[in-house]
């Protein structure tokens, strides 16, 4: 009764005209850096902390908190219309937003995104609400051998996610992961794979860069070769009634909400995964346990609700670890930190007793800003829409300007505008071959996660891999790696029943 | 030789067989080796994993010569004839206009790249062009320079930017 109260009273300080006029032009800004590419929440976040100064803290937060959630919600908008990610939060959700938009039914793509991201972003703060300090304790039982254990799980839904070709679909894991090794050593900080003694290489492989080069660049190459430049991306007609159908359409993705929403708000609250990890893993875990898993990545309603829902459900779950531990869950909620610290409050347990308005102002707002994302969503698909509407010829290029000027914004470095061209030719080409190349996506974001639980764990046990399966010494990363083993062995186990049993026609 | 899908499967598999020997060698620059006082060599993740990308092309030669991939059978042309145009052109100028934005920067280039693309393969007019071509490097210059404080590549056009710098801050 005491939270129902406490929340009562911060939705009250979330409707502050103040507060509300900050909301909903956060929420606006937030979707317009979300949707362009190579900008995510943390540039928005970043550039707009100077404004905060000049309000009170708890608007402050408010404010950048719409920044974040609309940037969530934005993110999908150029995954759906474009092909290209706008954050690497919304990387999965070209997987299938694209194929929809391909199809003629964008408006059934940017409305399960709408919708899959209100329903996670609701779900995240009630969890949020009701269980945020045990919820914490949890996050900070998990360290380096429960990390790889998470990441190994997340591994495994991939194998959901090849085509046909196994060993292509290895190979395009393989070098996603070979990539993600490039540059400094995690551990003994030694260079390795600098080619050609090319300093860029240092820094590594950015992981947008990959994306953008492969759904943008190498997106559109296979684009202007099906369609010879000539037509549009696909022909669009918008009425009233199929906003209605789009909502209707979402029926079936049950599943895909209740697996992004928890496992998307749990992936968050661990330090050092975010909402890339969940977005990702996500959509392999309800492809996995879909009656219609072959469906997947030709344009299901589902395909886009379980990234959309895992990604807002993390970016609520990494503000609970910073609220409530003062340990940041993302990079943005990193800078939100800064944010606080600059304000002059100090973030942890005291927090929840010392500034109470300010800590329940944040979670009404989460509230409230669900709900104006949501509507500013729906209201907004006529415009999203018209990007359809655009010739081909004038739409090709100005993708391209995107992709390049996206490409350079999050590391500033010409190295990476090259490597993305290069991507974008290599994976048009590989993709002609049917290589799948959302294996070589995913593997480059979880590599170096993995990579350094791996090596820490394995030093921690002095090279003992029972350190990932004795229930004794790590009960948590036990459990996960043997869940994780049965998701990877359960496609196995159903090709091997196919080519035993095949199935009478 | 004709460029069938075919040819395309094999040719890419050599090449990514090759470029998986030579990430093998560059990986073995730094310790490849696993010892429980040492620890992984640097090398070791990046070596082995080469070593898998290796025996995955391998397997895909060996089913492009029984030929039980759908493209080791497919003699239809790699690329569309008609369409080759479209992708080795845009090819082509994303190329000049990363080596422009490195050297002229960003924004010269972006009105030559923009004036050159919609010239080839649309039919506008040359007023819409033009203006589209200007207009476009004026409004990323705004949002990322004036709004977001990211500044893109100038090269050597960057003078000619002073005197807006100095009445933007």
């Amino acid at each position: 009764m005491e939270t129902f109260l406490l929340l009562m009273n911060g939705i009250g300080t979330a409707l502050v005209p103040l507060n509300l006029g900050l909301l909903i032009f956060g929420c606006l800004i937030g979707l317009f850096v979300g949707a362009m590419p190579g900008l995510g929440s943390v540039n928005g976040v970043a550039i707009l902390i100077p404004i905060t100064f000049i309000v009170p803290p708890t608007a402050a937060i408010i404010f950048l908190a719409a920044v974040y959630y609309g940037a969530m919600y934005g993110g999908a908008i150029s995954s759906i219309m474009l092909g290209i990610p706008g954050a690497s939060t919304a990387v999965a959700t070209v997987f299938d937003g694209r194929p929809l938009a391909q199809k003629g039914d964008a408006i059934t793509g940017l409305t399960a995104a709408a919708v899959g991201s209100f329903v996670g972003g609701t779900v995240s703060v009630i969890l949020f609400t009701l269980f945020a300090p045990p919820l914490a304790k949890v996050a900070l039982a998990f360290n380096a051998p429960e990390t790889f254990a998470l990441m190994v799980m997340a591994f495994a839904t991939f194998v959901g996610l090849g085509g046909d070709d196994i060993p292509k679909t290895c190979f395009s894991i393989l070098i996603g992961l070979v990539l993600s090794t490039i540059g400094l050593d995690l551990i003994s900080g030694q260079p390795r794979l600098i080619f050609f003694g090319i300093p860029g290489f240092l820094h590594g492989v950015n992981f947008l860069v990959l994306a953008i080069g492969i759904y943008g660049i190498g997106e559109m190459l296979w684009t202007l070769e099906s369609t010879k430049g000539a037509v549009q991306i696909s022909s669009i007609k918008f009425t009233f009634k199929d906003i209605i159908q789009g909502f209707r359409n979402l029926k079936d993705t049950v599943m895909a909400m209740t697996i992004g929403s928890f496992l998307g708000f749990f992936v968050g609250i661990l330090p050092a995964a975010g909402a890339t990890p969940a977005a990702l893993m996500s959509y392999g875990i309800t492809k996995q346990l879909s009656k219609n898993s072959k469906d997947f990545g030709t344009g299901v309603p589902a395909g886009v609700v379980a990234p959309e829902c895992a990604n807002n459900s993390a970016s609520t779950g990494s503000m609970l670890p910073m609220l409530t531990l003062g340990i940041p869950g993302s990079p943005t909620t990193a800078i939100l930190l800064g944010g606080m610290i600059l304000w002059g409050l100090t973030p942890g347990p005291l927090l929840f007793t010392q500034q109470p308005e300010f800590v329940w102002g944040l979670i009404g707002s989460l509230y409230i800003a669900n709900f104006f994302t949501l509507i500013l969503n729906v209201a907004l698909i006529p415009a999203f829409i018209m990007v359809l509407r655009i010739p081909f010829a004038i739409l090709a290029p100005v993708i391209f300007v995107l992709c390049v000027t996206g490409g350079y914004a999050p590391t500033q470095s010409i190295h990476d505008v090259w490597l993305m061209l290069l991507f974008g030719v290599v994976g048009y080409v590989l993709r002609k071959l049917d290589y799948p190349v959302a294996p070589a996506v995913l593997s480059i974001v979880l590599g170096p996660l993995a990579e350094k639980a791996m090596r820490q764990s394995l030093i921690i046990s002095d090279g003992s891999f029972n350190i990932f399966f004795d229930f004794s010494i790590k009960p948590i990363a036990a459990t996960i790696m043997y869940i994780a083993l049965v998701f990877l062995f359960l496609p196995l186990i159903s090709v091997m029943k196919n080519k035993l049993f095949p199935k009478k026609t | 030789m004709k460029l069938t899908t075919r040819n395309a499967e094999i040719i890419v598999a050599i090449i990514l067989a090759l470029c998986s020997i030579a990430l093998m060698v560059k990986s073995a620059q730094n310790r490849i080796d696993w010892t429980v006082e040492d620890n992984m060599g640097a090398g070791f993740m990046p070596f082995w994993l080469s070593v898998g990308m290796l025996i995955c092309t391998i397997i895909t030669i060996f089913k492009w010569f029984t030929k039980r991939s759908p493209q080791s059978t497919d003699e239809k042309p790699f690329i569309d004839p008609e369409a080759n145009k479209y992708v080795y052109v845009t090819v082509l100028s994303l190329v000049g206009l990363i080596l422009g934005t490195a050297y002229v920067g960003i924004y010269i280039s972006l009105i030559f790249f923009l004036f050159f693309y919609l010239k080839y393969f649309s039919e506008k007019s040359n007023l819409f062009i033009t203006i589209f071509s200007l207009a476009t490097p004026v409004i990323t210059f705004c949002f990322f320079e004036w709004l977001l404080k990211i500044t893109l590549p100038q090269g050597i056009s960057e003078p000619l930017f002073y005197p807006i710098y100095d009445l933007m801050y």
